[in-house]
């Protein structure tokens, strides 16, 4: 669900900057990469199966 | 470097980007390899990629707009790397399967770094900077293009929520959790 979130923000970032104001857009793309950021770091604290 | 020659450049970066969502969609439409969770975190990093040449097309190169991709690639560089090093034991495997010997997230390392590296190559030319008060309006092909990757990233908005329906995405998701159980 996170990731079709994430995706669904990007999509509004991408049609902000064509069509929108240029703050908005940056401040929006900041928001973004933060959110994809704090998902990475709660995945990468998951327990690892690892192969050995 | 000129205006021009700048933003034809940025145009031919947001193709980058179409490609490497198209050659992601391929996998796993024609392979059947659904994406995991750090996959899709990749994919989500090459999207983002495509803001800053968008923001260079619509309000002119600015050296903040490449920033903004910088950040993006640093992000999905880092993202990659601790993928790679998941699978680095000998004797592993690794995660779906490769493409020209490499998987695709030893593709998506590569493809951050040559990003970082061609980004902070295109900052070294200031006269793209210079704003000679001129409108220059997209062309076509830059219209095309931005059109095109805001499309493949909601076209994975469906997808991503099909695979992964509306709780967490399966570390190793095998079947799209919107489409179990039908025919």
């Amino acid at each position: 669900m996170e990731f079709s979130a994430l995706f669904l923000a990007v999509t509004v970032v991408m049609v902000v900057a064509w069509w929108g104001a240029r703050t908005l857009a940056l401040a929006l793309f900041a928001a973004t990469l933060l959110a994809s950021i704090a998902t990475y770091l709660h995945h990468a604290s998951d327990v690892l199966k690892l192969s050995f | 470097m000129t205006r021009s020659l700048a933003l034809t450049l940025n145009a031919l970066g947001v193709c980058a980007v179409a490609l490497v969502l198209v050659v992601a969609f391929a996998a796993q439409l024609l392979l059947n390899e659904l994406p995991c969770p750090l996959c899709l975190l990749q994919r989500i990093q090459f999207a983002m990629l495509a803001v800053g040449p968008i923001l260079n097309l619509r309000f002119g190169p600015r050296p903040s707009h490449y920033a903004v991709s910088l950040f993006t690639a640093v992000a999905g560089a880092a993202f990659a790397s601790r993928q790679v090093l998941l699978h680095i034991m000998p004797g592993d495997l690794g995660y779906g399967s490769a493409l020209l010997g490499y998987h695709y997230y030893s593709w998506a390392f590569i493809g951050f770094a040559v990003a970082i590296i061609a980004l902070a190559a295109m900052l070294l030319f200031d006269q793209q900077f210079r704003d000679d008060g001129k409108p220059q309006p997209a062309g076509a092909f830059a219209r095309a293009a931005v059109w095109l990757v805001i499309a493949l990233t909601a076209l994975n908005v469906v997808s991503t929520l099909l695979e992964c329906g509306f709780g967490a995405c399966p570390d190793n998701p095998v079947v799209y959790e919107m489409l179990k159980g039908r025919p």
